[in-house]
């Protein structure tokens, strides 16, 4: 009877906790939602120039045709990876402590997504005719070309999206459903008809868990789909540095590798900031940690056996290409991406430093830098300097690139902190189900 | 009706006998063919090095499925010291490679034999550290697992860097090494699960179904790295074709052109992809130790044709020797998996240590 009773109310504290967080929000909360909200703002009207201006307004040139935006493309994609790894791979590997990241994981996936889908519009320029890219039924016999692995990315990343969306809203049906009760007035309301008319019901369950299970199942495959796609916006290229088979499930690894980092980023701050310490634990964050850890070790392993058969092979371009990349004009670039995606994540090889939160962080947000410079220097290098001499050149970053860039950090944080702040950041039915 | 056993004892004479038969089907001028000996290495190095790997995973991710069947996996360590003998048998054979003419930096005999040596060596140091550790419940398994699968995957990309790409030398595949470690994990499942199936009736008898049940998974976990195996696949087919450069296409265009090597193509696509994903798709099927144990089996045969397929073209082999070579070599691993009571430390030796 009193185990019972200690069960009710420790299931009534963590619904108070967590929807604590859903309450009146504090001055702090509102002046971090101002600036992410003004450097989004900002983002829109670079964009808006931009595109009544021309692409004159980027640092792109001759040869550099691909640079700071679509550097921005692949590291948001890539952002959006470990919210499916967290949620749908751990839910199959039956990972528990995933419980106490996979909402936050998931809600960063969408965000990340939306995100990432400016930039191949803002990289198009004249925006207004992105409609080329879709499969429309065309009178004059255009077609988008399906040999482009372009085409490829809009199917990969929409199907994703859609997916992910799902995914997320599937599974907090059952917390909403508690906001329902909990919250008293029009936001209840609000949550009353976003529930679903959720009651509970055992018949209800089956269902949810069947469909949770089948989405996880939909959307595992999807997380290597979609970055391998995007990889091979690169790889079937014959450009030296670029066409390489590794590349698929290289940032396929790569992705996870930065997603789990951000994940560090937002959570140990959230946590914080929302009192959730009983519920994301230190146990918890190690984990994570040895995911980031693991996949460290992938990318290491692919940068020696990239640069390794570069030398292996009788390809004095390709050989090239890599001795540019160490000792050419982005080396700066190369060095700090290495320091931060391979050498510094070693130290979570001391259990001390996997738990201790302050490092995490720390790491999380090197690593985010690490991996944002991975994919300039693997796209500007090899662009700057491929087969012939006389084309080569360099890229130098115009402040309106940078400025759309530091403005799309902005949108992320807004769309996470709106999303911390109107909807319940742990999957509270789960976490009770496994304590 | 006595059966054939070995103790740690008899261990080493056995393994010389296998090794002697080995090299007498090799060299003893039965037939003409050079490639056999290579093959039967880089598949049985992949199966036995992938067994390990594949319980230093489950150690290390805390799986239950590895719980039945440790002894039985973990008993195929000391067998990782065939690999070296092996390697050894191998050196009479190094003028297949066709960078032996012109040695290279990288690629010459001396170094190739020591890198390949010292390599081979160290799985068996850390495999056997860590099976030892992993028997007697040690509480620094998941640390030894860690530094096994360190020498794993090394080991892995050099068979196939060293063993296979280079056959074809300057040919290049970046992803080559990451997909002979992903393949030797998915052997080591599929070797998991046929164990899985000859697990005596009267040893499950004992159990609570709870007991049994994470068996099952090894039928989820075939499912997916049949789904694992069929992207990376992709991700280097798709690569090469579209590329059509012809210092890289002509690796594949070389081999489908012509029986009986576009028909190995069909069958370990086949083998390794459609029937274990089609096959264990169903709940039922993925439940069931038979259907599991046909499908390793299948992923097994497919494994070894696709071996067949990348080394065939240039060195080429009797059926007959080959087929010898790696029935006695199966053979040994099931006397070895057999005679586990005798060769592995016994529950009081354990506790000793």
């Amino acid at each position: 009877m009193r185990d019972e009773a200690t069960e009710i109310s420790a299931s009534g504290r963590l619904e108070t906790d967590v929807l604590a967080g859903m309450r009146r929000p504090g001055l702090r909360y509102l002046a971090a939602v101002g600036l992410c909200a003004l450097l989004a703002l900002m983002l829109f009207a670079l964009w808006g120039g931009m595109a009544l201006t021309g692409m004159g307004l980027s640092g792109k040139n001759n040869p550099v045709g691909w640079a700071m935006l679509i550097t921005n493309f692949v590291f948001w994609v890539g952002i959006a990876h470990s919210g499916t790894l967290i949620s749908a791979v751990l839910f199959l590997f039956r990972a528990r402590f995933r419980t106490s990241f996979n909402r936050s994981a998931e809600a960063m996936t969408i965000f990340a997504l939306m995100v990432a889908g400016l930039f191949p519009l803002i990289h198009l320029g004249r925006v207004w005719v992105f409609y080329f890219l879709l499969p429309y039924p065309s009178e004059r016999l255009i077609w988008p070309n399906f040999r482009s692995p372009l085409v490829w990315d809009v199917f990969a990343v929409t199907t994703y999206m859609i997916v992910s969306i799902v995914f997320f809203y599937v599974g907090m049906i059952p917390d909403l459903a508690i906001a329902r009760r909990r919250l008293p007035g029009l936001p209840g309301k609000i949550y009353g008809l976003l529930s679903l008319g959720w009651q509970g019901t055992l018949r209800q369950w089956r269902h949810y868990g069947r469909l949770y299970l089948f989405l996880a199942a939909f959307a595992t495959p999807l997380v290597a789909s979609v970055h391998s796609i995007v990889s091979w916006d690169f790889a079937v290229s014959i450009v030296p540095g670029w066409h390489t088979t590794i590349f698929a499930p290289y940032f396929v690894a790569g992705a996870i590798f930065s997603g789990t980092a951000m994940v560090l980023t937002l959570t140990i701050p959230m946590r914080r900031l929302l009192h959730l310490e009983p519920y994301i634990t230190v146990d918890h964050f190690e984990a994570i940690a040895k995911i980031l850890l693991f996949t460290s070790l992938i990318i290491t392993y692919t940068y020696i056996v990239e640069h390794g058969l570069a030398f292996y092979g009788h390809n004095p371009f390709e050989r090239d290409q890599y001795l540019y990349r160490m000792f050419g004009d982005y080396r700066l670039l190369f060095a700090i991406m290495i320091v931060c995606n391979s050498l510094l994540p070693l130290t979570l090889f001391v259990r001390r430093l996997r738990r201790s939160l302050p490092w995490l962080l720390v790491l999380g947000v090197l690593v985010n830098i690490g991996m944002w410079l991975e994919r300039f220097v693997i796209i500007v290098a090899s662009l700057a300097h491929d087969y012939d001499p006389y084309a080569w050149g360099t890229y130098n970053f115009s402040w309106v690139e940078f400025g759309i860039s530091v403005g799309s950090f902005g949108l992320f944080f807004l769309l996470f902190l709106l999303f911390a702040r109107l909807l319940p950041v742990l999957a509270v039915t789960e976490i009770k189900e496994h304590s | 009706m006595t059966t054939v056993t070995m103790s740690r004892g008899t261990f080493p004479f056995y393994l010389l006998v296998l090794v002697v038969a080995l090299a007498f089907f090799e060299y003893g001028g039965l037939v003409a063919g050079e490639g056999a000996l290579l093959l039967t290495l880089v598949f049985w190095t992949a199966l036995l090095q992938g067994v390990i790997a594949a319980a230093a995973v489950a150690d290390l991710v805390g799986a239950r499925w590895i719980t039945l069947l440790r002894r039985q996996i973990l008993a195929a360590y000391p067998l990782l010291l065939v690999s070296p003998l092996l390697l050894i048998l191998l050196v009479p054979r190094l003028d297949l490679y066709p960078w032996a003419a012109t040695p290279g930096q990288w690629l010459n005999a001396p170094f190739f034999l020591l890198r390949n040596l010292a390599l081979l060596l160290a799985v068996y140091g850390t495999g056997r550290l860590y099976a030892r550790r992993s028997l007697r419940g040690d509480p620094r398994t998941p640390a030894s697992a860690v530094i096994y699968l360190f020498a794993f995957v090394t080991s892995q990309t050099l068979v196939a860097f060293d063993w296979v790409m280079s056959l074809e030398y300057p040919w290049i595949s970046t992803l080559f090494g990451a997909y002979f470690f992903v393949e030797a994990l998915y052997a080591g499942l599929a070797l998991a699960g046929i164990l899985c199936f000859l697990l005596p009736l009267r040893q499950r008898e004992g159990l609570a179904a709870a007991e049994v049940r994470p068996l099952r998974d090894i039928g989820l976990l075939l499912f997916g790295f049949s789904v694992l195996w069929g992207g990376l696949f992709f991700a280097q087919y798709l690569l090469l074709w579209y590329g059509n450069l012809p210092e890289e296409v002509q690796f594949i265009a070389r081999r489908l052109e012509s029986f009986p090597l576009r028909a190995l193509s069909v069958f370990f696509l086949t083998a390794n992809f459609l029937a274990p994903f089609l096959g264990l798709l169903g709940r039922r099927a993925k439940r069931s130790d038979r259907v599991v144990g046909a499908v390793a089996a299948l992923v097994l045969t497919g494994l070894f044709a696709e071996r067949l397929f990348f080394i065939l073209p240039v060195a080429p082999m009797p059926v007959g020797i080959l087929l010898v070579e790696n029935i006695l070599f199966f053979a040994f691993w099931l006397l070895t998996v057999h005679s586990r009571e005798q060769l592995l430390p016994t529950a009081t030796e354990r506790s000793i240590d």
